[in-house]
């Protein structure tokens, strides 16, 4: 058994794999990464870990990274290594060229929510000062822009009103649309813990996922819904509430715009949303549903936890306000135990959410519409501001296709893997004149890209995440980054050669600038962070060390809002063609496209996305455990190995999207949510047919 | 050359009338109406608008037409802002 290698140095960091984002020791040495050990003082993860930030690190140094700045004039060219200041230089050149030729909104950028606050932030400065427009966007427009919308719309903050401790003391916990012990295992292992102090689970999800039933954590209502109605049979929980008085008057009274939650009774109150109704369209019975609402009313404290299975619809923003809804009627919001979370993907979402990669908003989700809050950034930035919004990531591969938009600079994404519809993804890349990709390997979208800009790692730079608890955390710098700048430093360098003259000695004084011009940030700094560990945001004069619970005595508007969730059937439907619904998740080793986790020894846990399939469809098909099959949609087709399991019902088949080859998102629909464009990732009508040669 | 197809404008426009649908008459256009004015480029507004003028009316929802008149016929609807909370804390 090999001696294992004695660190030299340890150093404090945040794990940027999934929205818990755990405390580690990262331990070095001779200058490479020999351990990453959980912190026991990290306020998110209490010294636990998963596999992934436990193990799957080794990618910062795989043969695949990056290690120069590339140009080339055409997509098939080859690459011809430049240094950094001519690839600045030639990626600035063009965007200029383009804008003269195309105009100013023309051209575009998207951040990454891999990278930190003060990375992203700048990503959103680089559009407004360099390219002069509001056309920024970040990677959560994929995934829980729609948490922003909903809960920004109902609560008044687009962000959880809990921080993970909280749900120690739930008495329910209701998941909807997520899968905590695979997603955020971390968090995962706190629910269970709750669970076995007590606490009754009740789950919303399709599938009979390990959060329903595995050991130590047995949900005690599980309603296996199908697909796409998530709207319906969150309102027909709303109208077991209503109809049968389960709600909190005095709450919704002291704490809530009456007349609003008098309309929206009138809504869910209706015998449309009843559950003998709703329950045969959904696929359950009526009595779960009932069950499930009297749990969650009485409480006393119940708290609801939620994913991408809620926001990843063509009514994901309806289904998140669905659930602000229901809190706020239960008075289950505004003090330790209750509340309302969205379970984010990556590290850094909620940070790519604050911090103004938005085309409507600025930090601190105000809008850019709005001349006062122009102002503050126009007296920071000295320069004058666009007043409009911008384009969104999908209206820009739109534009491009339709020949209008013709230059992006993608920071630390890959949307030809990730992005709904390949193929117009890859046709909207081919019309553009200049793609510039910041990343730590080559991907499905570099083969598209003109100007290619070594990234750095999260185990290569300062800055801060800011995680799905809004405790904002140290990311600190372990090894050096292989091609010589962090990505705050190349994203300065490009606003540079854009003729915005900037300069930061230290990704400190980038938060410094933050706080200046974000309320909710207004207290924060590097300082203070190091001094406490970690802080969650609204961190101000009220609350200098930061703000464990939201709502507790009023909401940022005053008063919460009830919105009227009207179910709409998604377009997309079941035929004979497509008989059977695919829906997608993730698993416990890998990470979201597997950029990183697959170029890791975790691919021994899991190298290959499979299918999910019940044993009814299977016997159907004549399918069997292990065939490779070929799964089709209205979109596209791709093959995979199957597993004919108990976890889903007949109807429903899944998978997850780990691999590139897979190409799962060639099959997935291009329908998306009505307040945000965020992808149907979780309805696609597919036939399954046997592969036979 | 429009910067978004048509027919793609009129589908989202459509699908943000679905859920201002319920609400009294004048929060349903006026919802619509603040959408498209705080989420939506300018591009894609005149876009939508020259296409419904070039004789597309019935290719949106009522109370969704009413809103693009609205915008039409408010030089500043900024001031009459009334859509999705702003976070101000």
């Amino acid at each position: 058994m090999p001696i294992p290698v004695k660190p030299e140095q340890s150093t404090i960091t945040t794990c940027a794999y999934c929205g818990v984002g755990c405390g580690f020791k990262a331990e070095t040495s001779g200058g490479q990464i020999v351990r990453m050990t959980p912190w026991k003082e990290g306020k998110a993860n209490h010294g636990h870990s998963c596999v992934k930030g436990r193990f799957a690190f080794d990618y910062y140094r795989h043969p695949d990274r990056v290690r120069a700045p590339m140009i080339r004039a055409s997509i098939d060219d080859p690459w011809r290594e430049v240094s950094w200041d001519e690839a600045f230089a030639y990626a600035a050149g063009e965007l200029r060229r383009i804008q003269e030729t195309h105009g100013s909104g023309s051209v575009g950028a998207v951040s990454s929510s891999r990278c930190t606050n003060e990375e992203i932030y700048l990503m959103q400065k680089f559009a407004r000062v360099g390219l002069r427009n509001n056309n920024i966007d970040n990677c959560s427009r994929i995934c829980h822009s729609p948490t922003q919308f909903g809960l920004s719309a109902t609560l008044g903050a687009g962000a959880a009103s809990q921080h993970f401790d909280s749900i120690l003391q739930s008495d329910v916990i209701l998941v909807v649309g997520a899968n905590p012990t695979e997603g955020h295992p971390v968090f995962g292992s706190m629910m269970k813990r709750s669970v076995r102090r007590g606490a009754k689970l009740l789950v919303v999800d399709p599938r009979r996922t390990e959060t329903v039933d595995s050991p130590h954590c047995q949900a005690s209502v599980h309603l296996a819904l199908r697909p796409g109605t998530n709207v319906l049979v969150l309102d027909s929980i709303a109208h077991v509430v209503v109809t049968e008085r389960l709600y909190d008057e005095a709450f919704v009274r002291a704490r809530c715009d009456w007349d609003d939650f008098e309309l929206w009774m009138s809504q869910v109150g209706d015998a449309r949303y009843s559950p003998d109704v709703v329950g045969p369209e959904a696929g359950l019975d009526p009595d779960d549903i009932r069950d499930l609402a009297r749990r969650y009313a009485a409480g006393p404290n119940s708290t609801i936890y939620y994913g991408l299975g809620v926001t990843e619809h063509s009514q994901g923003s309806t289904g998140v306000m669905c659930l602000g809804n229901l809190a706020m009627a239960c008075g289950m919001i505004g003090r330790e135990g209750v509340g309302v979370n969205p379970l984010r993907g990556q590290g850094n979402v909620q940070g790519g959410s604050c911090l103004g990669s938005w085309p409507h908003m600025f930090t601190g989700y105000r809008f850019v519409t709005d001349a006062a809050t122009r102002a503050v950034f126009e007296n920071e930035w000295k320069i004058e501001l666009d007043g409009e919004p911008g384009l969104r990531l999908p209206n820009m591969f739109d534009a491009a296709v339709a020949g209008s938009f013709k230059g992006i600079y993608i920071q630390g994404e890959d949307p030809v893997q990730s992005d709904p519809n390949r193929h117009h993804v890859e046709a909207a890349l081919r019309n553009m004149e200049c793609v510039i990709v910041q990343d730590l390997y080559e991907t499905e979208t570099t083969k598209f890209a003109h100007v290619l800009l070594p990234g750095s790692s999260s185990l290569e730079k300062n800055g801060t995440f800011t995680n799905a608890e809004r405790r904002v955390s140290m990311v600190r710098k372990i090894v050096e980054p292989v091609a010589g700048l962090e990505d705050w430093e190349i994203t300065v360098g490009m606003i540079n050669a854009m003729g915005y003259e900037l300069k930061y000695d230290h990704p400190s004084e980038v938060l410094d600038e933050i706080a200046r011009t974000s309320p909710a940030y207004s207290g924060m700094s590097f300082d203070l962070i190091e001094r406490v560990g970690s802080v969650q945001w609204p961190c101000n004069t009220a609350a200098p060390e930061g703000t464990e619970v939201l709502h507790t005595v009023t909401f940022p508007r005053g008063k919460g809002s009830f919105m009227l969730t009207e179910y709409v059937p998604t377009k997309e439907r079941v035929d004979d063609r497509f008989p059977l619904l695919l829906t997608t998740g993730r698993i416990l080793s890998q990470y979201n496209a597997g950029t990183q986790t697959r170029r890791t020894a975790n691919n021994a846990w899991y190298d290959e996305d499979v299918l999910d399939i019940s044993a009814d469809d299977a016997a159907q098909r004549g399918l069997h455990d292990g065939d490779r099959v070929r799964v089709v949609s209205r979109y596209g087709e791709t093959e995979l190995g199957i597993t004919v399991s108990g976890r889903v019902h007949p109807g429903v088949v899944y998978t997850t999207f780990h691999f590139a080859h897979t190409m799962v998102n060639a099959v997935t629909s291009d329908l998306n949510d009505w307040a945000t464009n965020c992808p149907e990732y979780k309805v696609t009508a597919v036939e399954v047919t046997k592969v036979t040669s | 050359m429009t910067v978004i197809d048509p027919a793609r404008l009129v589908e989202m426009a459509n699908q943000i009338g679905d859920f201002f649908a319920p609400y009294p008459e004048q929060r349903r256009v006026e919802g619509v109406r603040n959408h498209l004015r705080n989420y939506w480029d300018p591009r894609m507004r005149s876009d939508l608008l020259a296409y419904v003028a070039d004789g597309h009316e019935a290719e949106l929802l009522p109370h969704v037409l009413a809103a693009t008149q609205l915008l039409q016929t408010e030089a500043d609807g900024r001031s009459a802002y009334a859509g999705p909370p702003r976070f101000e804390s």
